[in-house]
């Protein structure tokens, strides 16, 4: 668990972040979502001691974190920077191991971490190891940067904007990637990005930043819903509101079940019980269905979503 | 290389039929050696034809026709071959010297020498220059150059030992004096490399600090700087007071052997000169670690220690070797001119060869010191491409 409170952080007469109070639960993920300048950087970079606050508190645990020893503090959190940072004279599979050698971690083990990270976020070992970050493409770097971040299994993952620099069919990848991977470790994870969308779709709760301080700090459900003032109204987009709730809900709330699991030859584009109402709408409207069957993991039609359902109760 | 594999083949080189063209222009056209009779007198010219005899000319003529045809047709291999070729032609070449001296020498006069003439210089140069475009066109490998070079280093060693050339004036004059020779190589390496050392170490020093305190940086660059504009001379004669008064203040320092001239003025002069280059060359190349690398070693957990041995230092490195090359090279040309404040070394012979009018003995110390220079180079060169921080950064 972090808890910010009361944080500020000036220099000279500019206030870079404004009585910050915020607290993340552990295995959450936190999105601090804002325009440039607004502070949302600085908070994070602030959480692993990389700037000073000028005051407030900050809590890792229950534990304040100035009096922790810096270097000690961030080996226990993982750092994932947009354009990756990772070493070019480095190989893929020393840049992973980074923080275990830190660490001191007997060979043996760094190596089958190494190995067991790279299987994790889609990249054949035999095949990048042993290359260097330049080799790579910009998304397969990224992910060796968050593989790095992985490494030593920290508790908690700070992420600066990590997909920014990434072309929009990588980004939605990567954050699908991060979802999944999410499932699998639970980290408390804080998240700084300046779009929306992917607030939306990673974030457990949003902290809206405007000029150093948080507007409002809620699900991206209630956020959507319920925007705190103009500005968040703004941001979200007042006229697409209904579509992005409506991508926010999986097609399982809104499906109507049959009694038992039935055995059929699900099609190219299939829909299933985690996908969102917004897909299925879409899938309707494209090729003009009423209603549409619904799938499960193992490939059994569970249920039907239908149109007018959707229409209904969609929001 | 961007020419792929196959078309390397049938692509004509416009180089070496240059190069070779006019290498047979002016070994026609040029004395290839001089006869003397004594030191002093000037000698008679000898062309190729005259030189050599209608054998040694025609094979000279073959050589460099064949490898000017060769560049130019479509054979597998072609470079190959083009390598072996010139770099036999460049290992034998003192054999030329060898015949010449035979053929021409007349008997039974000890002080009689001959010497080596333009048109051998022309032939060296533009063979070698062939030999640096055939490797190029080879991307060679490192190793494959070095061993070359000890080639054809080694036979050219090998010659001049052997009793063909001993009338050849270079031979004569290292002959009179092989325990001087031997004396000034290592006075010369030791006070070149010595101040490249000591400059490298404080260099180091004051990088560190310019990159610490940034108020140092002006003050410090600018320091370092005067000291380069100083003409070199001037430097040395400026060192002489100082130092003698030093000296005969302190006698523990004379019997350090520290006088106003001597190796001593030569090797302070000598750091000043260095320290521009290295001072700039590490400073830059630590401070251009983009910053954004450094925050993701921070943040990772790394501290400052780490960050500069795993991080700055590897990446800055051949950089900072590409530093030591040029003040090395910097150094060994200087250290000739120390020569002038007694500081013994390859300058030395420079010097007595001026003032006696004996152009040979002027060789003797110039060659080395080139030889010397063009051997730093290549080493650091090569050890610097070998710290390059990864294979695919060109």
């Amino acid at each position: 668990m972090i808890e910010l409170k009361n944080v500020s952080r000036h220099f000279g007469n500019t206030i870079a972040v404004d009585g910050v109070n915020l607290t993340i639960e552990t295995g959450e993920v936190c999105v601090l979502v804002g325009s440039s300048g607004c502070g949302k950087s600085t908070t994070l970079r602030m959480i692993n001691r990389l700037l000073p606050y000028s005051a407030g508190e900050i809590l890792v645990d229950g534990e304040d974190i100035t009096t922790m020893n810096p270097e000690q503090l961030r080996l226990n959190m993982g750092y994932v920077i947009q354009g990756t940072g990772l070493f070019p004279h480095w190989t893929v599979a020393r840049n992973i191991a980074m923080v275990p050698t830190l660490l001191n971690w007997p060979r043996e083990r760094i190596n089958a971490r190494v190995d067991e990270l790279m299987t994790l976020l889609d990249l054949d070992p035999s095949a990048h190891a042993n290359k260097y970050p330049q080799q790579l493409s910009g998304g397969q770097a990224q992910r060796v940067g968050v593989a790095r971040a992985l490494a030593a299994d920290p508790n908690i993952l700070l992420m600066d904007e990590p997909f920014g620099a990434l072309d929009a069919i990588t980004r939605e990848n990567l954050q699908l990637e991060m979802l999944r991977i999410q499932k699998q470790v639970r980290k408390t994870t804080v998240f700084v990005t300046h779009d929306i969308d992917e607030a939306l779709k990673l974030a457990t709760r949003i902290a809206v930043m405007d000029q150093g301080r948080i507007i409002q700090h809620d699900t991206p459900e209630n956020i959507l819903r319920h925007p705190a003032s103009d500005f968040v109204e703004n941001l979200i987009g007042k006229q697409d509101r209904g579509l992005k709730l409506m991508s926010l809900r999986p097609v399982r709330d809104l499906m109507a079940n049959h009694t038992e699991p039935r055995q059929s030859e699900p099609g190219e584009h299939v829909l299933r019980e985690e996908d969102s109402v917004r897909l299925a709408l879409s899938v309707m409207l494209w090729q003009d269905l009423r209603q549409v069957a619904v799938f499960n993991a193992q490939e059994q039609e569970t249920g039907v979503i239908t149109r007018e359902r959707i229409i209904q109760e969609g929001v | 290389m961007s020419i792929t594999e196959p078309l390397r083949h049938t692509v004509p080189n416009r180089v070496i039929p240059v190069l070779g063209v006019l290498a047979l222009a002016l070994v026609w056209l040029l004395d290839l050696g001089t006869i003397q009779p004594n030191r002093i007198v000037p000698g008679t010219g000898h062309g190729l034809l005259s030189a050599l005899g209608w054998t040694g000319a025609g094979l000279v003529t073959g050589v460099l026709l064949a490898t000017t045809v060769l560049s130019m047709v479509p054979v597998r291999r072609r470079y190959e071959l083009l390598l072996g070729l010139i770099g036999l032609s460049l290992a034998t070449m003192p054999l030329l010297l060898d015949v010449f001296a035979a053929l021409h020498l007349p008997e039974g006069s000890p002080y009689a020498r001959s010497s080596v003439g333009a048109g051998f210089w022309s032939l060296l140069f533009l063979l070698s220059l062939m030999l640096i475009e055939t490797l190029g066109r080879l991307s060679a490998r490192r190793w494959l150059q070095l061993m070359l070079l000890v080639f054809v280093g080694g036979s050219w060693l090998v010659f001049l030992r052997g009793e063909g050339l001993e009338s050849l004036s270079l031979v004569r004059e290292f002959n009179a004096r092989p325990d001087k020779f031997q004396q000034a190589l290592w006075t010369h390496l030791a006070l070149a490399l010595g101040a490249v050392a000591i400059s490298a170490g404080l260099a180091f020093a004051l990088a560190l600090k310019m990159i610490r305190s940034p108020a140092w940086q002006r003050p410090l660059l600018g320091a370092v700087s005067f000291l380069q504009t100083i003409p070199s001379l001037a430097v040395f004669g400026l060192l002489i007071a100082p130092l003698s008064a030093l000296s005969s203040a302190l006698p523990f320092l004379q019997d350090l052997g520290i006088r106003g001239i001597g190796w001593a003025p030569a090797l302070l002069a000598l750091i000043a000169y260095s320290l521009l280059p290295m001072v700039r060359n590490t400073f830059v190349a630590i401070t251009e670690v983009p910053e954004s690398l450094a925050d993701a070693a921070r943040g990772m957990g790394m501290n400052e220690h780490q960050v500069f041995f795993q991080l700055k230092l590897p990446l800055a490195l051949p950089v900072i070797i590409e530093g030591v090359r040029i003040t090395t090279i910097q150094a060994i040309g200087l250290t000739a001119v120390a020569a002038l404040i007694g500081a013994g070394g390859f300058g030395g012979f420079i010097f007595q060869g001026l003032g006696q009018a004996a152009m040979d003995l002027v060789l003797l110390g110039a060659l080395p010191t080139i030889a010397l220079a063009l051997l730093a180079d290549a080493l650091l060169t090569m050890l610097a491409a070998s710290l390059k921080p990864t294979p695919a950064t060109a």
